[in-house]
């Protein structure tokens, strides 16, 4: 055994994620060259993080719903009726956005804790309760204002979304940079720290901080391009956009989720042998309760930035949206048959799908084929999947 | 290191009260007349068992015969019917594999109840994580921790941080038996522990055996393997469609006799049972 390979195999590093943002790369370059230099410019990146915004939050919470072995296919539903809800309480209602988004709240909760409970205490198979949410609650949709378009009229909800005035500006985006990459540092000291103090054997320092410096250039060259990007009636750059902000919350937090607590434990234990989780003591429907009922906080999220973006709520918003975060979830990595599946996996995954669907925009290409191209995207992901797993001997 | 390694040996200490003092203490487990069933089928009828400290109680009998059933309800896994349960001679209220736990109640079982997709670290500590004040997972302490226990029973366990599919039979084994052994087991039922390991692997979970018992650990051993009957267990109890057909002394019967109980459930002419060792 040669020593580097020994260094690396020390590193907790997810190989798989390294590739997926090489095909990432890979994808932008080759759009770029096509467009004429086009798709790497500050404006169409800044179109697409946003764009990707709202698939990108929904996917961080399937990811996990996926990894436990269910699945949902109402989110689209779902984030359609409370969107329509929270937009028609502001609008024809008169309430106060936050109001408005409280009582959306209340409701994606109760939605998602039904749907769940038939699912954890029943036993009926999530496939079929979502199923069945996916057309009711387009339904219900529809019903809250009787089909009726409700427009978002609040000029701060609106920021939520994106848009004109949705940036935090160049000096909040460095601010937002520096503490991010402050973090990191931190990070990796205090775990070098930890190890150390519990006598477990750290990797080289030199290697830590090359793994710590890859996401810090990441951070900053992404700032550094959403500054870049100026709207030409404006006297100053967009700086990060609030949408992606929100995103990027969202996905840390349920990354720390993941790896630091128990519920997050709990969730890939019962993906990777649900009889082995409920015989050491796991409370399996208690975990897919709490899994469910974090569904629905990230569906008020995701329709709230949907709205604010859209500037209204109408009974079609997120149609067919289910699809895309699915999508996102198993091009980023994750595995239908439960047990696997990376929060950052699902970022890559939606940003992947997202440039694709606008590169082949950018080259006139017609909606036709686009789907028939995203649709064996897609395919490719899940034959790259069963092949990786063959070969590393992760095949279950 | 072990947490046990304080405790005197069953039967070489005096103050333990001579030779073979565990005969006479209260047993460790008394199963009442338990009883299950699964719709209308009753795969546990009015079963009686007991288990010593530092004992070893072999549970025979075909698939189907109850004995994965009984233990499992020792365990908690299942919950029990009707009939009672006594963990040294309090009753004792079993519900979940928690209530298990806590009466000291570990299980190994024969499809290695462990999550594939995790690695032998947080396998080690599935269901009872250590946390930080924070109350968040203290994955170096947990680390450090599961490598002492590993190394005890493996010296060559190095990889305890890769998912556990990729360990080899015996690497997961050693996984399996350290949850028993960390958690300070007083009681252990092991589900055919060598079912899936070569014979050097199958000598360490007899090695562990011996062990465990000198260290006055009960353990219910169900087991189709007659050298582990007659090499490791003290007592052996043999069930048939549900019913306990006879438990008597390893020593005082025959292979054949055994095998007779098993497949015709007809108990051995002029032996008396034993309901203690």
């Amino acid at each position: 055994m040669s020593p580097v390979p020994n260094v690396l195999r020390q590193l907790a590093v997810d190989w798989r994620l390294v590739l997926m943002g090489a095909v990432l790369v890979a994808t932008a370059l080759v759009f770029n060259l096509l467009s004429g230099g086009l798709f790497l410019s500050p404006e169409n990146l800044y179109n697409i993080a946003q764009q990707t915004a709202v698939v990108g939050i929904v996917a961080t919470i399937v990811v996990l719903v996926i990894v436990a072995r269910h699945i949902d296919l109402s989110v689209g539903s779902v984030m359609g009726f409370v969107g329509v809800l929270i937009a028609t309480l502001m609008y024809t209602a008169g309430w106060h956005w936050v109001e408005a988004s409280l009582a959306g709240l209340a409701v994606a909760i109760a939605v998602s804790v039904y749907q769940g409970a038939l699912t954890a205490m029943l036993g009926v198979p999530s496939f079929v309760v979502t199923l069945g949410g996916l057309m009711s609650f387009r339904g219900a949709a529809f019903l809250v204002a009787d089909g009726k378009t409700q427009p978002v009229n609040d000029l701060f909800f609106q920021r939520l979304g994106g848009g004109f005035d949705g940036a935090i500006g160049v000096q909040a985006s460095w601010v937002l940079a520096a503490v991010l990459v402050a973090a990191l540092v931190l990070q990796t000291v205090l775990r070098r720290r930890a190890k150390a103090a519990y006598e477990v054997p750290n990797p080289p320092l030199w290697l830590d901080a090359l793994v710590a410096a890859v996401p810090a250039l990441i951070v900053v060259g992404f700032v550094a391009t959403m500054n870049a990007y100026q709207i030409p009636s404006k006297d100053e750059p967009q700086g990060v956009p609030i949408p992606v902000l929100i995103w990027g919350s969202v996905a840390l937090v349920l990354s720390f989720i993941v790896h630091r607590t128990r519920f997050g434990r709990y969730v890939f234990a019962m993906g990777g042998n649900p009889e082995a989780a409920a015989l050491v003591g796991i409370p399996v429907r208690r975990v897919t309760l709490m899994l469910f009922a974090l569904m629905g906080v990230l569906i008020t999220i995701a329709a709230m930035v949907s709205i604010a973006r859209l500037n209204d709520g109408t009974n079609s918003l997120g149609t067919g949206m289910e699809l895309y975060v699915i999508a996102a979830a198993v091009i980023g990595g994750t595995a239908l048959a439960g047990g696997s599946g990376s929060i950052l996996g699902s970022v890559l995954g939606a940003l992947i799908m997202q440039s694709i669907d606008s590169g082949l925009l950018l080259l006139d290409i017609s909606i036709g084929l686009r789907y028939v191209i995203i649709g064996q995207v897609l395919i490719a992901a899940v034959v790259f999947d069963v092949v990786y797993r063959r070969l590393t001997g992760d095949a279950s | 290191m072990s947490p046990h390694a304080s405790l005197p040996p069953a039967g070489a200490d005096p103050a333990w009260g001579g030779p073979a003092p565990d005969r006479l203490s209260a047993p460790l487990v008394e199963m009442r007349q338990i009883g299950k069933s699964f719709g209308g089928v009753r795969a546990v009828d009015d079963v009686s068992l007991n288990l010593y400290p530092g004992e070893v109680v072999a549970l025979l009998g075909h698939n189907g015969a109850g004995k994965s059933t009984l233990m499992k309800m020792l365990a908690g896994a299942y919950p029990i019917d009707s009939g009672e349960v006594l963990i040294n001679g309090e009753k004792a209220h079993i519900r979940t594999p928690v209530d298990a736990q806590r009466c000291g109640i570990e299980s190994i079982y024969q499809t290695l109840a462990l999550a594939d997709n995790l690695d032998a670290v947080a396998n080690l500590f599935l269901g009872r994580e250590l946390l930080t004040r924070w109350n968040t997972l203290d994955d170096h302490r947990m680390d450090a921790e599961a490598r002492k226990v590993f190394h005890r029973l493996n010296k060559n366990f190095r990889n305890v941080r890769t998912p556990v599919r990729r360990l080899s039979g015996g690497q997961r084994q050693v996984v399996a038996i350290s949850r028993a052994i960390y958690f300070n087991a007083r009681i252990l039922i092991m589900d055919e522990p060598t079912a899936a390991l070569g014979p050097e692997e199958t000598a360490m979970v007899g090695n562990l055996v011996r062990q465990l018992k000198a260290e006055g650990v009960g353990i219910f051993l169900i087991t189709h393997d007659m050298p582990d009957v007659f090499g490791l267990s003290d007592r052996l109890a043999v069930m048939k469609n549900g019913r306990m057909v006879g438990a008597y002394r390893t020593a005082d019967v025959t292979e054949d006799e055994v095998l007779g109980m098993i497949i015709a459930g007809k108990q051995p002419d002029g032996k008396a049972q034993a309901h203690n060792f």
